[in-house]
């Protein structure tokens, strides 16, 4: 087992890096056959016309697209994705700076989804068709549906403008820096409230369908009624019984909720001024940063391969006869 | 479940006391809402309009400006130069310095900055803002400027300027932020661009950073050692990124932000009525226009060869288009005129220049058909779309993604020009693909703006040689307007400038290589406990040492 876990490892991880590698290619070679350049911002009235094209050359955007791609991969090899256009800093220096703020928003997200979803559904399940689930299976599917702009600028409007309870964008006051450790978590907590809400709610009604569906049809099953007939507890079905045969199919579109999540979550960033990744990559695309926009959609792509990863992982855990698939 | 609400209840309660009243914006602060981050704080590199403004509140230069409203022009003023001196004949300049100041890091501000700064502003390897633009001085074949020739040290405090012979140099090409020499000149030349003291910056000017939390917020603190500090002033000036539109403004009315520019119209009865706001504008700096592509694209993709445009090839044609557009509609209905027609690329901000007397094209369908008819346009099969030689004047008018008020005036166009028996269709593009057509000259005809520079810039826009003058979207040429814009580049007596601007409009009223739309106002909304902010064509910002708060 062990010598085929191993064998299942290596060629999952080296499908990830050809997938890495066709994915960067793929995008190097995309944006610089797209309409628009970065020396676009040169062209000014203000500007000597000779600069846009001496920035062409210090960019090396006049060598043709294939001497560009060999000198990019030779450095990216290295871990050198070059220097951000806009940022004239290391592209992965600048990703961190952003990255960093959304891998704590985006886990904090995914838990209160994971949790939250846990919740109800366990509330719901305990009485299928019952008022709470009927309200919920009911609510879910429009709130699912709510575009998170729109969610957004709802929230933005009572609990900001209207009723002045939330600061509308953000991360932090001005004040900050003069705040107790404890006012500081606090100003966090009050400037991420309405983002989390925003970000959150279509999560937990996906996960929550989900898992009261899965929980739903686990239930139902005969070995469930077989465990009670032969007298274990309720929580001990559940727990050991249940949840893990309801929870796989779920592990998988967490997996990918979260590769998403980490990705950046552009709406949510844009509408709360919050410095993220999707803020990141939307910006580079606009004002046609290359080496940031490669920068961005690699290190988006290797979240996902990672997430994706663990949740296979976790889902061989639960079922181990899972080895082999779910590895190739 | 004890424990929930246990844990409800305190957060509650800390809840209830950080509402007690906290408004960010309180103290001496002003916090000014922009849409997006700077990626510098070097003025070599600062290249968007918000950098260029920021970078100008930390590093002083020689001198600073004044808008002179009588005269419609800028007025230096003495900064780091206490004065300065021209030759007669305009060969040289020489400045006298302040003795007072210094760097941030208390390194004392002399020449040796000045010469410094503007070696490496024109230094190819560098690759600065205004690499270029330094024609007037002397220079290798580079651009670089020659500082054995041009730069006389006379002391630490006094600074002679030479220029080439017969050059024209003019304030505004002299005049730049000036970097500390001591901390720059230790980066090789070709580093400058990502040299770590760009964002950790020693400075000179009014204000000093303070810190800067990366796409949310810019703080500057007022420099108590400048010259210009004035404790009843304001001691802090923050610059909050908040990349949404709705947002800002949210944050404008709830006062989490003191100051917001360019208010869309729809907005303006909102703010009006609300009690903490109150709203300036920012006249003149920036017209819309309909771009009509003066020569055939294809010819001029193809061979780079200059032939007329079969539909706006002829001034006649594009005179028509212009009395065919109800220009005064989306300025009444839309603009709530905030702003006033335009009828030439020069703004009436510029009042000792601007000819007042030029006749506006108002909207006349009947005479745009007349003179379609005398240029042979007429619906020879019927079908409603005007003909001539056998093409039908129907063509497709591209606009930018992104400006809520570019779908408005489109549907307005078309339903004129459709009165007129024009068919147009209307496209929209995202930004940069379509920088990357107009400046190609690809496109039949777009709408966009420009904002203009101060002082009056034509060459780039309107000189016949479209090789370099990659701003001439529409293939302007015509070499009475060249003569006189090459004529404008020098010095020259106020009465005969006047006279060559008055000419100037003249031609490009009777050319039209654009129908020029109308100068839209920049909306200010202003938090009311700001005082002294004083808005001119210069900026919104310019001089904000000078602001207080009540």
């Amino acid at each position: 087992m062990n010598k085929d876990l191993l064998k299942a490892l290596v060629k999952r991880v080296a499908s990830s890096v050809l997938t890495l590698i066709l994915l960067i290619s793929f995008l190097f070679v995309l944006v610089r056959l797209s309409p628009g350049n970065p020396t676009q911002k040169f062209l000014s009235a203000d500007f000597s016309p000779e600069l846009a094209q001496r920035v062409t050359s210090s960019f090396k955007l006049d060598q043709p697209i294939a001497e560009q791609y060999f000198n990019f991969i030779v450095n990216a090899v290295t871990g050198d994705f070059g220097i951000s256009y806009n940022y004239r800093l290391p592209v992965f220096t600048v990703v961190w700076q952003f990255l960093s703020f959304t891998l704590f928003f985006s886990f904090l997200s995914f838990f209160i989804q994971l949790f939250l979803s846990y919740g109800l559904a366990l509330k719901a399940i305990k009485k299928t068709n019952g008022r709470l689930d009927k309200f919920l299976s009911g609510s879910s599917l429009v709130i699912y549906a709510t575009p998170s702009f729109v969610l957004g600028v709802f929230l933005i409007f009572i609990f900001s403008a209207k009723l002045d309870l939330f600061p509308s964008a953000g991360l932090k006051s001005l004040d900050f820096d003069s705040f107790s450790l404890p006012g500081q978590i606090w100003d966090y907590f009050i400037h991420l409230i309405l983002p989390m809400i925003t970000l959150s709610f279509a999560g937990i009604a996906m996960f929550y369908k989900y898992l009261r569906d899965n929980l739903e049809e686990v239930y139902r099953q005969n070995f469930v009624l077989n465990l009670r007939a032969s007298g274990f507890k309720e929580k001990t079905i559940l727990k050991k019984h249940i949840l893990p045969n309801a929870a796989r199919p779920l592990i998988s579109v967490a997996g990918i909720e979260l590769g998403i999540l980490l990705g950046g979550t552009l709406i949510t960033e844009v509408i709360f001024g919050l410095p993220g990744m999707g803020r990141l990559m939307m910006d580079s695309i606009f004002s046609r940063d290359y080496p940031l926009v490669v920068g961005c959609a690699f290190t988006a792509g290797l979240l996902m391969i990672i997430t994706n990863f663990i949740a296979d992982l976790l889902k061989m855990k639960i079922d181990k006869r899972m080895i082999k698939g779910l590895m190739n | 479940m004890k424990k929930i609400l246990i844990i409800l209840t305190c957060l509650s309660t800390l809840f209830l006391i950080s509402c007690g009243g906290k408004k960010p914006g309180g103290n001496n602060r002003a916090v000014i809402g922009i849409p997006a981050d700077v990626s510098t704080f070097n003025p070599l590199f600062a290249f968007s309009v918000d950098e260029g403004a920021i970078t100008e509140l930390l590093y002083m230069s020689l001198a600073d400006y004044k808008w002179n409203e009588a005269e419609g022009d800028l007025e230096a003023i003495p900064m780091l130069a206490k004065s300065w001196e021209w030759a007669k004949d305009s060969s040289s300049i020489t400045f006298y310095l302040r003795d007072d100041i210094k760097w941030s890091d208390g390194v004392p501000l002399t020449v040796n900055d000045v010469v410094f700064s503007l070696d490496v502003y024109s230094d190819p390897i560098v690759n600065s803002r205004l690499y270029g633009i330094f024609d007037d001085f002397y220079t290798d074949e580079e651009n670089h400027i020659d500082a054995a020739k041009t730069f006389v040290v006379k002391s630490d405090y006094e600074l002679q300027m030479n220029f080439k012979p017969h050059s024209s140099p003019d304030f505004v090409d002299i005049n730049h932020p000036i970097i500390p020499k001591h901390i720059f000149e230790k980066y090789a030349r070709k580093d400058l661009e990502t040299a770590p003291d760009n964002f950790n910056p020693v400075t000179s000017g009014a204000f000093v950073l303070k810190k800067w939390d990366k796409n949310q917020t810019i703080t500057l603190a007022v420099n108590k050692k400048s010259f210009l500090h004035d404790p009843d002033k304001i001691n802090e000036l923050v610059f909050k990124v908040i990349p949404d539109y709705t947002s800002r403004l949210t944050q404008l009315e709830k006062g989490e932000i003191d100051l917001m520019e360019l208010i869309r119209t729809e907005d303006i009865n909102d703010l009006k009525s609300n009690d903490n706001i109150f709203l300036k504008t920012m006249d003149g700096r920036d017209y819309e226009y309909i771009g009509w592509n003066n020569i055939d694209p294809k010819s001029f993709e193809d061979k780079k060869e200059i032939k007329p445009n079969k539909l706006f090839g002829s001034k006649e044609t594009r005179i028509a288009l212009s009395y065919a557009i109800n220009r005064k509609e989306i300025l009444e209905d839309y603009l709530y005129n905030y702003g006033e027609l335009a009828a030439t690329p020069i703004s009436p901000i510029f009042k000792s220049v601007y000819d007042s007397d030029i006749e506006q094209y108002e909207y006349n369908p009947e005479k745009a058909k007349q003179i379609f008819k005398d240029e042979g346009w007429t619906d020879s099969n019927n079908n409603g779309i005007i003909d001539k030689d056998g093409i039908e004047f129907e063509f497709t008018l591209t606009m930018p993604a992104g400006n809520p008020l570019r779908p408005y005036e489109a549907t307005i166009i078309k339903n004129n020009l459709k009165a007129v028996g024009i068919e147009v269709n209307v496209t929209s593009l995202e930004m940069g693909a379509f920088m990357d057509d107009i400046v190609a000259r690809k496109r039949e005809a777009w709408m966009a703006s420009w904002y203009i520079s101060i002082p009056i810039e034509l060459k780039s826009f309107w000189y016949s040689d479209l090789e370099s003058t990659p701003l001439n979207f529409t293939g302007y040429q015509n070499k009475k307007a060249d003569k006189l814009m090459n004529e404008l580049t020098v010095h020259l007596p106020k009465e005969r400038q006047k006279e060559l601007y008055y000419q100037f409009q003249e031609i490009m009223h009777e050319d039209q290589p654009a129908t020029f739309m109308y100068w839209i106002a920049d909306i200010i909304g202003i938090n009311k406990r700001m005082r002294d902010v004083n808005i001119t064509p210069y900026g919104a910002i310019t001089h904000c040492w000078e602001w207080s708060v009540k």
